[in-house]
């Protein structure tokens, strides 16, 4: 049996990565760093309600460089280069000099759109790939929260949120055995109210059971399983430091991403620590 | 161990009181069963119990309630957390974390227990309940059955004294269930635990109980052993039915104890002719043919190869275990799952590709939580709805509901029915399209006896007018008094296929109550055994 990484040990590798990519700006970096972690997050990812979200994030991410390019069509600062096209020009007050809307579309401010959103949607694929690999569920639960409520908000909004989707996909899907077509602002009011309905439910049930078990009864709080911190953690995230430190070198982040989280050896199998 | 004086209960909101001036107590090593129709306030007795009435729910409370000399006014549900165990109606919604032995030791954490005890007593529990190869499994991958054995097994590794279980079994099918209360009677007679359980499916309970709780609804509560409530009460097992009919002077609870008392009227009775009457019409048309379906989700098969045909008027169940298939398959009927091979159609048309009105007209479909079908602000709302939808005069939907429950205010939300209200509100919605083939998953959840009777009348009516029915259920007793043929899949496959008669008698897990008792006799219900004399005499 993996010993399951400490959760923040994959937030920070994940984070750290996307500050390179970030730092490094480049499109044909970022792409391959995305395609490394996703050969990460189908190897390591965890059997949880949360290890979807990185397919999420990916569809978010195409959803971002679509509309990235189409504004940045559409309304941008005048540049100058290689004319492509030409969209008609909305007419604008003169108090709003430097800015239009339509007009020539240049190949330069093209390409530089495209480059923003795709920066955009790789960070938003990091940030899935690390919900992926160590839920929020887990990782927020692993820090210590010292205010009750607070606890208990964090612990149901993580848990219910997944169970959200999945619910929002049978609502639909009754509705649509109804006879129903869920388009338009009718059919988003016919999905929210069974919806919420359901969330909050389930939201109570989890509030009165954690309660019951007797959460934030006791000011301490025991481990059964520690997560602690040992050699495969400090890899990890040494690794991922990396990609923020050599940003120059073009290709870093995409090689730690790819070389040294999968062949790190992970097989020690934890036993829980006696106090 | 329980004392409840003088307890009187009302919510805010509503003008009803759940409880009023009840008083009992429950000693060590006592099974007590709660029962009541829909919406009488079971729940909330069970969760009065460590306080999360009125404590997380609001409410006005008077009388005290004391658990071993603590008094559930004084300490929040958090205080009784070592000494009662509770296990919700949902357990899936009680879960905090993902993992099998992070869920049993939670709890645990949460109270600063010390590692080496945590670790003990975690092993312990996944031996008792038979847990020990899922440990590190997801939970939302467990079948529910499982699941629920999670759950009963999170509230004992505290080691409580009480253990709470609100409706264990109504989302389990009969072994499974059979399962967790043989674990619980163990548990009361090995450890002299206290148990608390709801439960609308009385038979398979009513064997373990040693006292009964019934709430009547208004208020008021009978406390009394088994025979004593039973004798009288309005809401009986088939096995008590069966005695009443056949004017017992003593009410047995036990399969056993009934054959005892029936033996010379089942010796009489064996000598009349009991070839089944019920014979499939072979005239009537085929509306539903599924042909060598198969499907998978990811590398483990859900359906091989099956292949059916189900003709107009027919009512026909589909049972199985937990996980075996059958929400798959009547998911594929429907047209909602596109199957990976094979082929469906519906009264000549792909389901996959129906639409709008030609849907609504072909299949009617009631998803297992009647609820997500329903979005109007009021019951009269929502009829409007249906009636616009469908194209026909305006009331007509009210009136459908009227017929199946009278007396529902039009202006109540959806939300505020009562199980049996809401299923009905959502049949009459799907009704009222008169579609010719009518699927219903797994309809019984949380039903009580009166509202499932009103159910299959509703549905035998409707297939009497020759609309094809479609049930997956784990209720046996609705089998028995609801279908002409039942099917039986295990594991993706269809294992059986016949007369409900000839299914259900051939395994003794499936057999419903009546038919255990009157065994070999092929008579599955009270109205079966009932008909049967008739003819005698």
């Amino acid at each position: 049996m993996n010993r399951v990484l400490h959760p923040l040990a994959w937030w920070i590798w994940a984070g750290s990565i996307a500050i390179g990519i970030a730092k490094a700006s480049s499109v044909l970096l970022a792409l391959v760093t995305v395609g490394a972690v996703a050969i990460v997050v189908s190897r390591k990812s965890e059997n949880a309600p949360w290890s979807r979200s990185f397919q999420w994030a990916l569809k978010i991410g195409i959803w971002v460089i679509a509309i990235r390019t189409f504004t940045g069509i559409l309304i941008g600062v005048p540049s100058a280069g290689r004319t492509l096209f030409r969209i008609p020009q909305i007419p604008l007050p003169t108090w709003m000099p430097g800015i239009r809307i339509g007009g020539v579309v240049t190949a330069e401010r093209l390409m530089a759109t495209a480059h923003d959103g795709i920066m955009l949607a790789a960070i938003i694929a990091l940030l899935g790939a690390a919900a992926s690999l160590a839920s929020p569920h887990r990782l927020l639960r692993s820090l210590p929260i010292t205010v009750y409520e607070f606890g208990v908000a964090v612990v149901i909004a993580t848990s219910v949120l997944p169970q959200l989707v999945s619910s929002s996909a049978r609502i639909r899907q009754a509705q649509r055995l109804r006879g129903q077509n869920n388009r338009g602002l009718r059919g988003w009011r016919r999905l929210a109210l069974p919806l919420l309905e359901d969330a909050l439910a389930r939201s109570l049930d989890l509030a009165a059971a954690m309660d019951s078990r007797g959460y934030g009864f006791s000011r301490k709080r025991s481990k059964y399983r520690p997560n602690s911190w040992r050699v495969s953690e400090y890899l990890l995230c040494s690794s991922a430091v990396i990609a923020i430190v050599f940003p120059i070198m073009t290709l870093a982040p995409a090689f730690v991403a790819l070389v040294l989280v999968p062949s790190q050896k992970t097989s020690t199998r934890q036993v829980p620590v006696t106090t | 161990m329980i004392v409840f004086s003088g307890v009187s209960l009302i919510y805010p909101t509503s003008t009803k009181t759940i409880l009023e001036d009840l008083t009992f107590t429950v000693a060590e090593g006592e099974l007590v069963l709660v029962m009541g129709s829909t919406g009488s306030g079971k729940s909330s007795l069970l969760r009065l119990v460590n306080g999360l009435v009125p404590h997380h729910t609001g409410g006005i409370l008077a009388g005290d309630i004391s658990i071993q000399g603590i008094s559930t006014r004084e300490v929040k549900p958090g205080g009784l957390a070592h000494l009662v165990g509770i296990v919700g109606q949902n357990p899936l919604n009680g879960f905090v974390t993902d993992i099998v032995e992070e869920e049993l030791a939670f709890g645990m954490e949460t109270l600063n227990f010390a590692p080496d005890v945590m670790r003990k007593r975690v092993e312990e529990v996944l031996d008792l309940l038979s847990l020990a190869h899922l440990r590190s499994r997801s939970i939302a991958t467990l079948s529910g059955g499982e699941q629920q054995r999670v759950a009963i097994g999170s509230a004992l590794v505290m080691h409580p004294r009480i253990l709470v279980l609100d409706e264990p079994t109504s989302a389990l099918d009969p072994i499974a269930a059979e399962e967790v209360l043989s674990i619980v009677h163990r548990l009361v007679h090995d450890l002299g635990l206290t148990v608390i359980i709801s439960e609308h499916k009385l038979e398979r309970v009513i064997q373990f109980a040693d006292r009964i709780i019934h709430i009547k609804g208004d208020g008021h509560a009978h406390i009394g052993t088994p025979q004593e409530v039973l004798k009288s009460s309005n809401i009986a097992p088939p096995i008590i039915e069966l005695a009443r009919a056949l004017n017992l002077p003593d009410i047995s609870l036990s399969v056993r104890d009934m054959r005892r008392v029936t033996e010379n009227l089942r010796a009489e009775l064996s000598k009349i002719d009991v070839s089944p009457a019920l014979e499939r019409h072979p005239t009537a048309p085929e509306v539903v043919i599924v042909d060598k379906v198969s499907h998978s989700y990811g590398v483990s098969p859900a359906l091989r190869e099956i292949s059916l045909a189900i003709g107009a008027g027919e009512i026909v169940a589909i049972m199985g275990r937990n996980g075996a298939g059958k929400s798959s398959l009547l998911r594929a009927i429907a047209g909602i799952l596109k199957i990976n091979r094979g082929g469906i159609s519906v009264c000549g048309l792909n389901p996959l590709e129906l639409q709008g009105n030609e849907r609504t007209k072909t299949i009617g479909f009631i998803p297992q939580d009647p609820s997500d079908l329903l979005y109007g602000q009021s019951v009269l709302a929502e009829c409007r709805a249906a009636d616009k939808d469908n194209k026909i005069n305006e009331g007509e939907t009210f009136a459908l509901l009227e017929k199946f429950v009278p007396g529902i205010s039009g202006k109540t939300h959806p939300r505020d029915l009562s199980e049996g209200q809401r299923l009905a509100l959502a049949l009459s919605v799907v009704l009222s399209a008169k579609p010719q083939v009518l699927i219903l998953d797994e309809p019984t959840r949380g039903l009580d006896y009166a509202a499932k009777n009103s159910l299959s009348a509703t549905l035998r009516e409707f297939a009497g007018k020759g609309c094809t029915i479609l049930v997956a259920t784990h209720d046996v007793e609705l089998v028995a008094e609801l279908a002409t043929r039942t099917i039986f899949i295990a594991d993706g496959d269809v294992v059986a296929d016949g007369l409900t008669v000839d299914v259900l008698l051939s395994s003794p897990a499936f057999a419903p109550q009546v038919a255990k008792i009157m065994s070999p006799a092929p008579w599955l219900t009270v109205k079966d055994v009932v008909a049967a004399i008739y003819t005698t005499r």
